[in-house]
């Protein structure tokens, strides 16, 4: 039998100096991790429950972590691995979608003669709007809200989801559509916008 | 730079995920044709109010209470 290797030096830095890191770098990351767990999750405890365990893996595990890269994707790729460990199969189920059945730039061309400027969509308020997100599939939905409300590039979405960046691009294409065409529809029947619903 | 390449990269653009030199030609294109530069306009209008919208809410503040008491004991 081998031996085994001798125990290793403890290198850990002092608890202050952890503490005072993880507060600097991930601690303020607390909302954007609240509000994508929250798309993700679809209600306030188990969002509350999927943050809380995040940041206790990611403390655990902060040693792991190269101070000073990408604290909110990587506590990002902890959130999501978390909700998909324990949460999905419980809350959601990824959906299936056709997405060819979506057509590029369909709301525009219905409104640009009327409201070019998208007018319209300044009367729709946030809960309207992010319960429209919580209908698209999951894929999408998650790809939206990294981008188009956490302002994530290409790149850190496609290292979060552990896609190819052409399959980000293509899904925020897609999702961006079918919000729109959800928001437009919305807009048309409170009458914020004539048109027939798609 | 054609008007259906320059809606091909629509979002690239939007999103700053150009190249510089991409990112000029499509500048260029705008100025000179006003169709493109009115749906470019329209879906920057309407990621900056998908914005404004779903960023208002943040973590509760009790969320964050107990994030600390369970990290540090407080």
């Amino acid at each position: 039998m081998a031996n085994l290797p001798p125990p290793s030096p403890d290198v850990s830095p002092p608890v202050d100096e952890k503490r005072a890191s993880f507060e600097k770098e991930a601690l303020v990351h607390l909302d954007t991790l609240y509000r994508v767990a929250l798309r993700l999750s679809g209600n306030p405890a188990d969002a509350d429950d999927l943050v809380q365990e995040t940041m206790l893996k990611a403390y655990r595990a902060w040693d792991q972590y190269e101070k000073g890269t990408n604290a909110k994707a990587w506590l990002l790729t902890i959130l999501r691995h978390a909700f998909i460990n324990e949460y999905r199969r419980r809350t959601r189920h990824p959906e299936t979608v056709d997405v060819d059945t979506i057509e590029p730039f369909a709301v525009f061309s219905e409104v640009q003669d009327d409201d070019p400027q998208g007018a319209f969509f300044d009367k729709i308020v946030d809960d309207q709007v992010l319960g429209a997100i919580d209908k698209l599939p999951e894929a999408f939905r998650e790809t939206l809200v990294l981008s188009d409300v956490e302002g994530m590039s290409y790149q850190e979405i496609a290292g979060i989801l552990h896609v190819p960046v052409g399959t980000v691009k293509s899904r925020l294409f897609r999702a961006r559509q079918l919000l729109q065409g959800k928001l437009y529809d919305y807009a048309v029947e409170m009458g914020y916008i004539k048109g027939s619903p798609a | 730079m054609n008007c259906r390449e320059c809606v091909e990269h629509l979002y690239e653009f939007l999103d700053r995920e150009l190249t510089p030199q991409l990112e000029q030609d499509i500048r260029a294109h705008l100025e000179d044709c006003p169709p493109c530069e009115e749906q470019y306009d329209f879906e920057e209008l309407f990621l900056k109010f998908l914005r404004a919208r779903c960023r208002a809410q943040g973590a509760p503040p009790e969320l964050k209470k107990r994030v600390l008491r369970e990290l540090f004991g407080e």
